[in-house]
């Protein structure tokens, strides 16, 4: 998808994101801060060159792509480079990348593996584990903003 | 996990669900979603003798054979689950136009499938 896209994606998540409490919404604030970070995390991809800023968005499959008719509103399945993840290496980005990326990543890694434990389990975390949650997004954020922001001076 | 402890997540799901509006239509899909597979799990839980051995985690990565069994014996969830998995990638992951009428289409295959696990439940 497009960066602007991308980032107006983020924009809304993050937003819905401080209504949710890490506690009493566990599943769906782990759920909605992944994907608010992985939209940050391929907008920042996009913008370093790492990934292809296409008009598709990832499926549900890894490397299968929907590319969308902008004029009736049909979908068609496409293979190609990636694009953009669907999760942290999902598909494999080729290093190098910056590290600002790489930090992000590991945070959002971090939230990522929440799924099992957290949203399809029955596991409840403890104020500590959600202050460490709130701790990981804000990493992940921050180190991507921050890389898109270089990238803006940049233009 | 147990069908008591789909039903627990599925309404928690749902309480946290309540908070959103269809203008938030990206975490409203995903939250049906989420709520909808632990509804669609129960059911599953309620067949007799059960059709699978395992939990769902996506309609979509079920086998060919696991479905042909799902859909003779509860057909409403398992489109009711194919309906709100399709949105994902176009609504959620893509910016395709119609966010908020996709949601509110995601909130009533959630109803659908609230409906089937406690119908199959009774039985």
């Amino acid at each position: 998808m497009k960066i602007a896209s991308h980032l107006e994606k983020f924009r809304r998540l993050d937003a819905t994101l401080r209504r949710l409490d890490p506690g009493g919404d566990q599943e769906l604030w782990i759920w909605t801060a992944m994907n608010a970070g992985v939209h940050l995390l391929n907008a920042a991809l996009h913008a370093c060159r790492a990934t292809l800023e296409s008009d598709s968005f990832h499926s549900q499959v890894e490397g299968v792509y929907a590319v969308p008719d902008r004029t009736t509103g049909m979908l068609h399945d496409a293979m190609h480079a990636p694009g953009d993840v669907m999760h942290v290496g999902q598909p494999p980005v080729a290093p190098p990348l910056p590290a600002g990326i790489e930090r992000a990543s590991i945070a959002l890694r971090t939230i990522e593996d929440l799924r099992e434990r957290f949203v399809r389990g029955s596991e409840r975390a403890d104020a500590q584990l959600q202050r460490d949650w709130r701790t990981a997004y804000a990493t992940c954020v921050r180190e991507l903003l921050a890389v898109l922001d270089t990238w803006q001076h940049q233009q | 996990m147990n069908a008591g402890a789909h039903r627990a997540k599925a309404e928690a799901i749902e309480q946290s669900l309540a908070r959103c509006t269809t203008a938030d239509y990206e975490t409203v899909i995903e939250a049906c979603m989420l709520a909808g597979t632990h509804w669609f799990n129960l059911a599953l839980h309620a067949t007799e003798p059960p059709l699978l051995d395992h939990d769902a985690m996506h309609a979509e990565f079920l086998t060919v054979g696991e479905r042909r069994k799902i859909a003779c014996v509860l057909p409403t969830a398992l489109a009711a689950l194919d309906t709100i998995e399709s949105l994902r990638t176009p609504y959620v992951r893509g910016d395709l136009a119609g966010g908020a009428q996709a949601a509110q289409c995601a909130l009533d295959s959630l109803a659908e499938l609230r409906r089937a696990a406690l119908h199959a439940c009774t039985r």
